[in-house]
């Protein structure tokens, strides 16, 4: 049987390293346990490093504070994950086969992901392949070279990559959302890029050499090693091997997004089998680790959708009339968008639904939530963090998505420490901040000439 | 996610134990430095087991258990009791074994035990779970699968047509076969299969000793049985390429293609073809020959790899596969991953081009050199966590072979070029596979082929002259597609009935009903 088909399928977690493993939950403790080393050297590189028991391994990462929000000129969507494939293609002291045949000869895991925010490339090896990897990461990073060819060829891959996400019928919601919610800002497209602009990608050569000279310099860019390693080692090889990186002069400036002032609706078709999806978004706050709105935001997605909550009892197991309901926010640098799916088990009970939600909304506006549940979901949130960080790679992605966010390693403590402030009068405060009519967006897929 | 009740029994890992009448198979890794505990519950059954005419019978049992109530709490008090601890049970049906997987941090360990064991051992069989968890399943198939996944669908409809009249022959469940499956069914497949003889313990983390005496002594109790494995026929002959067209609207066409193979973990060849294997297309890396030369080279796809033996996860999060995944009978596949519609019947001819060099040439001495290195420091990383090395020694017993990684490097160590371009020849056969293709134009696209017409490609840019020699081969090779067994099958048929010929358990579950 195909894993998928376990909704409820596994989730490979994790257990314990093998020798350290996960921290203890201690209470009023940093919850994130291991001391992070932080070091910027002149032309504005950040160097971190996390000392962890991994047995003779490190995660390797480097994140470009680069993402989807950065393609601000239209018709050049999906230009941050287009250049994250380019970055495969070779320099003229390693070329792209043999690039590989040193991440081969390292044994190396190694792979990249892009998202609104940021670019991440990542590598998982032997500690003692680091210096090597600092000789290929750093040789690409500031020395990519690749012909036009490559890139064109290159564009056929990012095609591919759209038509196998295509098939899933949430990229068309997700794009339907995002396109409608947002007017001006950037999250207007998808990662991957709206379809026309993903088609004319081979003839835009010109503007990914732009691309590159703008964003892959080292005041974008932080380098991260979690496990076997000593931080002073580490500057010292980053000196070496990125100090030459010159400094960009580029200055984004993202459209801002005025307040959504009205309810917007769309309907969609799938041409092959679904049951009906419901997405609803609202507008909601940008990530901080000093304001409490979108922690608050974050225990309210707990409060109202997770699998204790009221609201999933009653559609999931008591009436059983969808397959799931969640909702919840991803952090995001500028305001973002606090998504609710759904997947309906019968069309007739769309509008039900629907209401349901809401009603579960408004409830949360004006009760307060109780103190043994509010307890509950800052239990959960730690020991959910805290059961995630047995490995070198899960720690090394944790603190990339924080430096991603902020920049700063240290953002982890200090959100989790604003979890722990979270008062039921917050909830309150935010579910009726960012939850109006008006500042919501809904997308209904449903099937093609299904009733 | 589910939960636990709190106030539990202290003390109950220092209860007295009563000696079970048949012995509860262990596996165990103690580290008493980790915080975390991982249980892996294996049932040595799978859909193998499936009753007639009631196909997917394991898996929803399983979905009772790992998502339903206790004798005592009701599933939504399972899941409130958890949620706190962050603690959650999981369950992975497989063809072989169905594997329980829960993870708990040890602030919330004895309870955590009690409400799991319970799940295991007094399970509550409540209507409403049947019905949620049945519609779940056949929700999956009718609609997921059918219409939202091309990529597993045509991974399951090439698996299914190569395990035609085979124990392995279904997506785990058929629709009619869950139609069909009643909650006294579940409650009866239950008792007949949920035995001392069947259950196996896994257990990882920083438990302490008594647990593992407490747990023999819980599991004990659970009605005497013997495990006797269902027989497996050989699987079916392939005469030629037997292509599959699964028609549905689709912007890509996903394919799969392999045929099965005779070794598996415990036999020593398996190791040799491994070494190949990952020079030909090693999941997810740039290292393969097939992602080098369709991806890399002509931009086709996302992705283009192949595998000797099941391969499941390792898409999203991680590179690496599931653990307990194991099967007596394994498998070759070539998985690329959707090509322009367009661009179909050169992707195949080219993965099959690739193939005959692969299996005419193997590898060079250098490259054999490169690539066991890889392999044997690559799969050092395939087991980092305890929860990773307990499902990985599990594995290992059930193939009665050494701890898996272990294995690899030994073998691996004295293994010379010879032994794997020998093993290659040996079991690798790209004249005679399985495929699977997921089209919007199935028919259209079989008369193509099947007419072995030349399969220009276009590309947005100029390529090297080397490419464009080998294109020149690529465009007319004879594919030897066998026109009687190849066919258009609409989406909807799949994963309708059963492929006949799962026999042998399903005689003794007569007396149940």
């Amino acid at each position: 049987m195909s894993k998928n088909m376990l909704a409820f399928a596994l989730v490979p977690l994790v257990v314990a390293a093998m020798i350290a493993g996960p921290p203890e939950v201690k209470k009023d403790a940093k919850v994130f346990p291991y001391p992070i080393h932080q070091t910027t050297l002149d032309n504005g590189l950040k160097v971190v490093s996390i000392p962890f028991d991994s047995p003779g391994i490190i995660a390797y990462y480097t994140v470009v504070r680069a993402g989807s929000r950065n393609e601000i000129e239209p018709g050049l969507s999906g230009f941050a994950h287009f250049f994250e494939h380019m970055m495969f293609r070779g320099t003229e002291k390693y070329s792209k086969d043999a690039f590989n045949n040193v991440l081969k000869s390292i044994c190396a895991d190694n792979n990249a992901f892009t998202n609104n925010d940021a670019t991440v490339y990542h590598t998982l090896a032997s500690a003692d392949a680091l210096e090597t990897i600092m000789d290929v990461e750093s040789d690409r990073f500031m020395n990519l070279k690749y012909t036009e060819e490559d890139f064109k060829t290159e564009a056929g891959a990012i095609l591919g990559e759209y038509n196998k996400n295509y098939s899933s019928p949430f990229l068309s919601i997700f794009e339907k959302l995002y396109d409608n919610a947002y007017q001006h800002h950037t999250y207007k497209h998808t990662t991957m890029g709206f379809l026309k602009d993903i088609q004319d990608m081979p003839n835009q050569y010109e503007y990914s050499l732009k691309f590159f000279d703008r964003w892959y310099r080292p005041e974008y860019c932080t380098i991260l090693v979690v496990g076997d390693v000593k931080h002073d080692k580490f500057v010292t090889l980053a000196k070496k091997y990125y100090g030459g990186w010159k400094r960009g002069n580029y200055v984004l400036e993202v459209p801002q997004e005025p307040p959504q002032t009205q309810e917007k609706y769309f309907e969609l078709k799938w041409k092959a089998q679904t049951l009906p999806i419901l997405a609803i978004g609202y507008h909601g706050p940008a990530f901080s680790d000093k304001h409490i709105d979108m922690p608050a935001i974050d225990l309210l997605s707990q409060y109202v959708f997770s699998q204790q909550s009221e609201l999933f009892r009653k559609l999931v197991i008591e009436e059983q009339a969808v397959e799931f309901v969640q909702g919840s926010q991803g952090d995001s640098r500028d305001p973002g968008m606090f998504n609710i799916f759904t997947r309906i088990k019968d069309p007739k009970n769309i509008d039900m639904v629907k209401n349901e939600i809401f009603a579960a909304i408004e409830k949360a506006k004006t009760t307060p939530i109780s103190a043994k549940q509010l307890a509950d979901i800052k239990s959960f949130l730690k020991y959910s963090y805290a059961m995630g960080q047995d490995n070198a790679n899960s720690i090394a992605n944790s603190i990339a998505h924080y430096i991603s966010m902020t920049g700063d390693p240290e953002s982890v403590n200090r959100v989790y420490a604003l979890y722990d402030k979270v008062t039921p009068e917050d909830l309150l405060m935010v579910a009726n901040k960012y939850f109006g009519a008006n500042n919501r967006t809904i997308v209904l897929l449903t099937q093609e000439g299904a009733n | 996610m589910k939960s636990l009740t709190l106030g539990i029994i202290v003390g109950i890992l220092l209860s007295t134990i009563a000696v079970a009448k048949t012995p509860i198979k262990v596996t165990e890794i103690r580290s008493q430095n980790s915080p975390l505990i991982t249980f892996r519950i294996i049932l040595r059954a799978g859909s193998i087991n499936d009753w007639k005419g009631k196909e997917g019978i394991n898996a929803l049992t399983a979905f009772m258990i790992a998502q339903g109530g206790t004798k005592d709490l009701k599933y939504q008090e399972v899941v409130a009791t958890m949620y706190p601890w962050a603690a959650n049970v999981n369950v992975q049906p497989e063809n072989e074994i169905t594997t329980f997987v829960g993870h708990v941090h040890r602030d919330h360990l004895d309870a955590f035990y009690k409400l799991f064991s319970d799940l295991l051992l007094n399970p509550r069989f409540d209507l409403d779970d049947f019905t949620r968890n049945k519609d779940l399943m056949l929700s999956y198939l009718e609609k997921n699968l059918r219409g939202t996944d091309d990529e597993n669908l045509g991974k399951e409809a090439f698996l299914i047509s190569m395990f035609k009249d085979h124990p392995y022959g279904t997506a785990g469940a058929t629709v009619q076969g869950l139609k069909s499956t009643t909650l006294d069914d579940v409650k009866a497949y239950y008792k007949q299969m949920y035995t001392t003889g069947r259950i196996w313990i896994g257990i990882a983390g920083g438990y302490p000793a008594t647990l593992v005496t407490k747990m023999k002594n819980d599991f004990g109790k659970l009605p005497e049985g013997k495990f006797e494995p269902v027989p497996l026929p050989e699987p079916a002959n392939i005469e030629g390429l037997e292509i599959d067209f699964v028609q549905k609207p689709a912007r890509g066409t996903a394919i799969s293609m392999g045929h099965p193979l005779p070794i598996t973990r415990k036999d020593k060849d398996f190791y040799a073809l491994m070494v190949a294997n990952s020079y030909l297309g090693e999941h997810r890396t740039f290292n393969g020959v097939l992602m080098n030369r369709l991806r890399g080279d002509r931009g086709l796809n996302y992705g283009d790899y192949s595998y000797i033996e099941r391969f499941t996860g390792g898409t999203s999060g991680t590179t690496f596969p599931n653990v307990n995944t194991p099967l007596r009978q394994q498998y070759f596949s070539v998985w690329l991953r959707p090509v322009q519609p367009e661009n179909a019947h050169f992707a195949v001819r080219a993965a099959i081009y690739e193939l005959d060099k692969f299996v005419e040439k193997g590898l060079s001495q250098e490259d054999f050199e490169a690539t066991r290195k890889f392999v044997t420091n690559y799969s050092k990383l395939w087991a980092q966590t305890l929860d990773r090395r307990l499902g990985y020694k599990m594995d290992s017993e059930f193939y009665g072979t050494e701890y898996f990684i272990d294995r690899i490097e030994k073998e691996l160590k004295t293994l010379k070029v010879s032994d794997v371009n020998a093993a290659i020849k040996k079991y690798i056969d790209p004249k005679n596979m399985k495929v699977a293709m997921v089209a919007n134009d199935a028919q259209d696209l079989m008369e193509k082929m099947v007419k072995n017409e030349p399969s220009p490609i276009t590309y947005a840019s100029p390529v090297s002259e080397r490419i464009l020699e080998e294109d020149k081969t690529i465009t007319v090779l004879p594919l030897g597609i066998n026109k009687s067994k190849s066919r258009v099958v609409p989406v909807g048929e799949l994963f309708e009935n059963e492929s006949p010929g799962k026999v042998l358990e399903r005689k003794e579950t007569e007396k149940y009903k």
